[in-house]
């Protein structure tokens, strides 16, 4: 019915709204390392790694080292995927919602208890 | 990005002909699924939604859940396994509100709880165990940081 949810590690990595932030700069510096982000962040400069260490783990980060410091770069494909898929989750509730309207406003006459026997994909 | 869809429609119907749609087994298994339903409607009773194989194909698929709650007539809410079988570890909640509204009957819904699914155990189990790693990390990047100053 629905298709294969993407790993639900990047709802989880982005529960946090801090997280969400570190990304969010990220993706606005094209490239950071976690020094330059907790100077613009109320947190400390080890919860930015550790932060940056769940991004990474859920693909919404990829990192480089240059020279002795990591860089780090936003990934938007896996960000991308699961906006898609969330989109298809809420085209089903547009959907489904829009049959409860139909059979709720259907006159009298054609309200019989019986399944619907057309396929709604 | 949310984790939670919500969606809202207005419906010329009054609020207890959109209850018996929304909680009667004949009736979601026409709307919601599309080869018919059972409900046990109370809270902790067993949900089971079932659609046709794609195609034509012989054969359906049952997804299972549990009614949460059920307010006649305004609130109803169940969870559901976004797979077949149905863990509640790994559930969404799906929550109507129905109220009057011009004649007629305002339909909201919610389903939340997508961080929930499978993966997000197994990143909790990490973020904790990792955090000692992290740290040390940082420490050596710090420090070889300065190094090179």
């Amino acid at each position: 019915m629905t298709t294969a949810a993407p790993a639900a590690d990047v709802f989880a990595a982005l529960a946090d709204p801090t997280r969400w932030r570190v990304l969010n700069l990220i993706a606005d510096s094209g490239e950071a390392t976690a020094t330059k982000v907790a100077g613009k962040l109320p947190v400390s400069r080890v919860a930015v790694v550790k932060h940056l260490g769940v991004l990474d783990r859920a693909g919404l980060v990829e990192s480089r080292r240059s020279g002795r410091e990591v860089r780090y770069a936003a990934r938007p494909a896996r960000l991308e995927e699961t906006a898609r898929w969330m989109a298809g989750l809420a085209d089903e509730w547009d959907a489904r919602l829009a049959r409860l309207k139909r059979l709720a406003e259907a006159p009298e006459l054609d309200r019989k208890p019986q399944p619907d026997r057309r396929k709604k994909r | 990005m949310q984790d939670t869809i919500e969606r809202e429609i207005h419906i010329d119907a009054p609020v207890e002909r959109v209850w018996s749609l929304l909680t009667e087994a004949e009736h979601l298994g026409t709307w919601f699924g599309d080869a018919g339903a059972e409900i046990d409607l109370r809270p902790g009773g067993d949900l089971t939604l079932s659609w046709h194989n794609e195609r034509g194909e012989k054969g359906r698929v049952d997804h299972r859940g549990r009614v949460e709650r059920v307010d006649e007539p305004n609130l109803f809410a169940f969870r559901w396994g976004r797979q077949a079988g149905y863990d509640e570890a790994e559930s969404t909640l799906v929550e109507f509100t129905l109220s009057p509204a011009d004649s007629g009957t305002r339909v909201r819904m919610v389903e939340s709880g997508f961080a929930s699914l499978p993966g997000a155990e197994v990143q909790a189990w990490y973020e904790s165990h990792a955090e000692g790693w992290e740290i040390e990390l940082g420490h050596l990047t710090e420090h070889a940081g300065q190094a090179a100053e």
